[in-house]
């Protein structure tokens, strides 16, 4: 456990942290649309198949780990919380340089943003039962320990009342929302660069200490989570670039709200220092290893994807009427089985 | 993963029949029809009727190896006409509606073509004008007949109607026609202007075009989108249509005015152009920046600038960078350690701006671009540094008529900036000296096995031409025994087994938009002027024809303007303005320039050419001297495009 002296984040990055997250949660509302929240009924059977993955595989992926690696009570809860959470729009970024469905990908983090309200603190709940109550023990002396749901929700609620300022930015200026977008991108790099150098710069004997379970966790995570939603996802029948949007919408979490959930409701040092030590840990190793991920998905999907992206614009120019037809042996069974032929009955990548 | 559908075929006609059976319905051509709505047109139906065609060419009595006229700009029926030649087994003779009378009347003569395609009813009037003139030329056939067919002129639909009976018939004759051809014979005589001034027929095999689908490397298959832009009539064009048909890619034809709109709808993912194309696109770019928000133009200037400064430690990274000299091992390896620190410390930065900027800068270009080759002319080094910091990489190439064109081409494995790539397979290349004709490269008794070196490029290859057609002087002086072509142009090989093209020898100057032009019309044209002593046409690689001029001494002082030396008579101001009339005045004359020849401007030089340095004691001018000691004036002359 780390030393509840050491004070892992002053008040001041707290409170940039908090900015951060504000500005970043804000861009976020500038890149979505009514329309995007429509669109999440339009492809439910994929939707459903993200939200299994999200919802009902990344907690379970998350505890698994925490039994497995034995993690202390309150790193076994900050894990699980992670796993709890929704995708981020890094997520949407990602999807779009692995040339993955940007659309199912915007659709995915619209639905679980909106869904974590009620089954993040649910879901919370439901699995650290056992870390909680080991918590409460070793703290019965200062007070009793519980998740504290009704905080967890006001948190919720906080960072989406910025989503929603976007959307309302984004509903009148398409050039500002623009601009947001991208200052929350930058953003986004900021605190990861600014969450790095702190714990290199301040706490580098933090960094050497830290047992490697907790460093093996908070790196499977996000990697096991890319595997599962990839061939979970295969298995329903995905096309591959629903696959590649799926895979990361998965594993890739939406790290802000982590951070404003442990800041605003678990104020108990101890308990905190270590969330906040594995969120970090998370932030830090999730961008490294899903832009390992994206590339390597965009190596991999080169082929389906210019098959898609040649079939689509054959439609778009030539007329919907327009058939594609590929030469015998030339695609792979997979996608010539698909009468489509890739281009997933002429949806658009991104509807716009 | 790459899936190559890439035929392979002896000729042609061969490679247009496999290619329908392969590909069928997918679009081998597309062009905007009316309404500006795109029209595909299938490899199956190309070749369908191109095969009519090809019946009724045989019907109307052209033989196996006869020239056929084509004068056209790009259009799907410059295909069809081409499928009817090739199916024909006969050669066709191309050649853009800017074509001039008189080369017109030498194409048509020289080649001995009884029967030319004409693009439009205009384009047949002019040939029916000269017809005395022509005495061989007996049949007009006319692609697009939305104005009407003039008198002694008949439809493509016609012919293709002709040869469907036919072959309803049961008269395959041009199916024996296309069996009987050999990779040796011609598939298209291509007329270039040449340093004599009247226009050489190349003659270029089947073998030779075959060759280049083999090995020029780029990696295309049926799902790629070429956006073709250049006149087909290039042969750089030509090789790369018949490229993208091998493989079942699809040519969508654009135009200089559709390409903005072009670029985003078709989203290509492969392009050849001049390299005025690449800077009109740099142009169109940086001028979005312009008009865009600050933050974003910021944002921008920083992704440019982590875009250049990441590449140009790859490039160093991968031994990719322009290798003139030789550099020691130990030196390299700690420019190497500089380098890879400059990559660490740029990348994650890279990383961010290329999503969130350079991704946008792409997309004005499609998005899609895999990589782009630009030939006809050297790629001005600011455009090329651009195109490959946003992450399009631009694939110079190098070659000649003569040459099918590519002998030389970057790859995205060997992307050397300032060269033009390692030669492709099965091309050898020397360097040679212009004075002693000692070969310089390769060199296997120097350390450096001769790189470094300057001199005449040569090469060898299965792309090189046949020879001149019906001029075998002209063919032995660039043509050896043993195969070796002399370019003309002056190159080096570089440390890393690039070529480096450095000038040309060879008087023609090709303007940057890939048009050729022979500076000796224009000096003798200018030199008629009493006024004017001497005169060198410049322009290589630039956008206008200029001209460096010294001025008559005794003609001025015969108007009444005095002076004792050149200098002081260049500094009076009525010399220029007398001067910049007779320019005017000497290039009036319509049908003698073409409107890309005219000088535009010109500089006056203070000393008269030296015997010996600049000219030959025969007065012939030595123009890579003179390019080379009046390159500061030469430069002044064309202003600076403000990036």
């Amino acid at each position: 456990m780390i030393d509840p002296d050491i004070e892992l984040l002053y008040a001041i990055d707290k409170a940039l942290l908090g900015v951060m997250i504000l500005v970043i949660m804000f861009g976020m509302g500038a890149s979505l649309t009514l329309n995007d929240f429509k669109a999440v009924g339009r492809r439910p059977r994929m939707i459903l198949i993200g939200f299994l993955s999200q919802f009902g595989f990344m907690p379970l992926i998350a505890l698994g780990l925490s039994h497995l690696l034995n993690l202390e009570p309150a790193l076994a809860i900050a894990l699980i919380m992670i796993g709890c959470l929704p995708g981020g729009t890094t997520s949407n970024m990602f999807a779009y340089f692995a040339r993955g469905h940007v659309a199912l990908s915007i659709s995915m983090t619209t639905a679980s943003t909106a869904l974590a309200l009620f089954m993040t603190p649910v879901l919370l709940n439901f699995y650290t039962g056992s870390y909680t109550r080991a918590i409460a023990e070793q703290m019965a002396e200062e007070g009793s320990f519980f998740i504290p749901t009704k905080d967890i929700v006001v948190s919720l609620v906080l960072v989406l009342v910025p989503v929603l300022g976007g959307m309302i930015l984004r509903r009148f200026s398409r050039g500002w929302a623009k601009v947001a977008e991208d200052t929350a991108g930058f953003m986004g790099m900021i605190v990861i660069l600014f969450l790095i150098a702190t714990t290199l710069g301040r706490h580098f004997r933090l960094v050497i200490s830290t047992p490697w379970p907790l460093y093996a966790a908070t790196i499977s995570l996000g990697l096991i989570g890319f595997l599962f939603g990839y061939w979970v996802s295969r298995l329903f029948g995905a096309h591959p670039i629903q696959q590649r949007a799926i895979s990361l919408e998965t594993g890739i979490q939406n790290t802000p709200v982590a951070f404003a959930i442990i800041l605003m409701s678990f104020p108990q040092p101890q308990v905190q220092n270590d969330m906040l030590w594995l969120a970090v840990m998370y932030s830090i190793f999730i961008v490294i290893s899903s832009s390992c991920i994206t590339l390597w998905l965009r190596k991999k999907g080169q082929f389906d994807w210019e098959v898609y992206k040649n079939t689509l614009i054959h439609g778009r120019l030539f007329g919907e009427a327009y058939v594609t037809r590929y030469p015998k042996a030339f695609l792979p069974a997979r996608i010539a089985a698909d009468p489509s032929q890739g281009a997933l009955s002429g949806e658009q990548l991104r509807e716009d | 993963m790459s899936v190559s559908s890439r035929i392979h075929a002896r000729h042609l006609a061969e490679l247009y029949r496999l290619a329908a059976e392969r590909f069928e319905s997918l679009p081998a051509f597309a062009t905007r029809g009316r309404n500006k709505v795109w029209v595909p047109v299938s490899f199956r139906e190309l070749y369908d009727r191109g095969r009519c065609i090809g019946a009724g060419l045989v019907d109307l009595g052209v033989s196996a190896r006869e020239p056929v006229g084509l004068f056209s700009d790009n259009r799907v029926e410059w295909m069809l006409a081409d499928y009817g030649i090739q199916l024909a087994a006969a050669v066709n003779s191309p050649r853009g509606t800017d074509v001039t009378q008189e080369e017109l009347v030498h194409i048509v003569n020289h080649s001995g073509m009884k029967l030319a395609f004409v693009e439009n009813a205009g384009m047949a009037r002019r040939c029916l004008n000269l017809k005395a003139r022509l005495p061989d030329l007996r049949m007009l056939v006319v692609l697009d007949e939305a104005k009407g067919l003039p008198e002694g002129s008949m439809g493509l639909a016609e012919i293709e109607e002709r040869g469907r009976k036919l072959l309803e018939a049961g008269r395959t004759d041009v199916d024996a026609r296309a069996e009987g051809i050999v990779p040796e014979d011609l598939f298209t005589l291509i007329y270039t202007s040449g340093t004599t001034g009247k226009p050489k027929g190349v003659m270029l095999t089947h073998a030779n075009m075959m060759s280049q689908v083999d090995h020029v490397p780029i990696q295309l298959n049926c799902t790629d989108r070429v956006l073709s832009i250049l006149p087909i009539w290039h042969i750089f064009e030509r090789m790369f249509e018949v490229f993208a048909i091998s493989h079942g890619a699809c040519n969508y034809y654009t135009s200089a005015r559709n390409l903005g709109d072009d670029l985003k709808q078709v989203e290509p993912t492969f392009m050849g152009s001049a390299p005025r194309l690449w800077e009109s696109l740099h142009h169109r770019i940086l001028n979005g920046v312009r008009q865009a928000h600050p933050v974003r133009r910021g944002l921008f200037h920083i992704g440019l600038f982590l875009g250049t400064h990441c590449r140009e430690a790859l490039f160093y990274l991968r031994d990719n960078d322009l290798r003139l000299e030789p550099v020691s091992p130990l030196r390299r390896g700690l420019r190497k350690c500089r380098y890879a620190l400059q990559w660490t410390a740029l990348l994650p930065w890279y990383g961010f701006f290329n999503a969130a900027v350079l991704e946008s800068v792409r997309l004005k270009a499609g998005g899609s671009l895999k990589g782009t080759i630009s030939g006809g002319g050297a790629l001005p080094p600011e455009i090329d540094r651009f195109f490959n910091a946003i992450g399009i990489p631009v694939l110079e190439g190098y070659g000649l008529t003569e040459t099918t064109p590519v002998v030389a081409v970057r790859t995205p494995e060997k992307l050397v900036r300032g060269t033009v790539g390692p030669m492709i397979p099965q091309t050898e290349v020397r360097i040679v000296d212009f004075d002693n004709g000692d070969i310089l490269y390769p060199d296997s008794t120097s350390p450096e096995g001769g790189r470094g070196r300057r001199g005449e490029i040569q090469l060898r290859g299965p792309q090189i031409m046949k020879g001149y057609f019906n001029d075998p002087e002209t063919t032995a002086a660039v043509l050896s025994e043993d195969g070796w072509f002399r370019t003309g142009d002056i190159g080096m090989v570089t440390w890393n087994d690039c070529l480096k093209i450095l000038g040309r020898r060879k008087a023609t100057l090709v303007l940057r938009n890939g048009e050729n032009v022979e500076p000796e019309p224009i000096e003798m044209k200018l030199k008629l002027s009493r006024f004017i002593d001497q005169c060198v046409a410049v322009g290589q690689d630039q956008k206008f024809v200029g001209a460096l001029i010294i001025p008559e001494l005794s003609a001025f002082r015969e108007k009444g303007i005095e002076a004792e030396t050149l200098a002081e008579l260049n500094r009076l101001p009525e010399v220029r303005r007398i001067l910049q009339e007779e320019v005017r005045a000497a290039m009036a004359d319509a049908s003698e320039f073409r409107r890309f020849e005219v000088v535009k401007d010109f500089r006056l030089l203070d000393e008269p050419f030296e015997v010996g340095v600049e000219v030959t004691n025969l007065f012939k001018l030595k123009r890579h001297v003179i390019h080379e000691h009046f390159a500061d004036v030469i430069a002044g002359m064309y202003p600076v495009e403000k990036s």
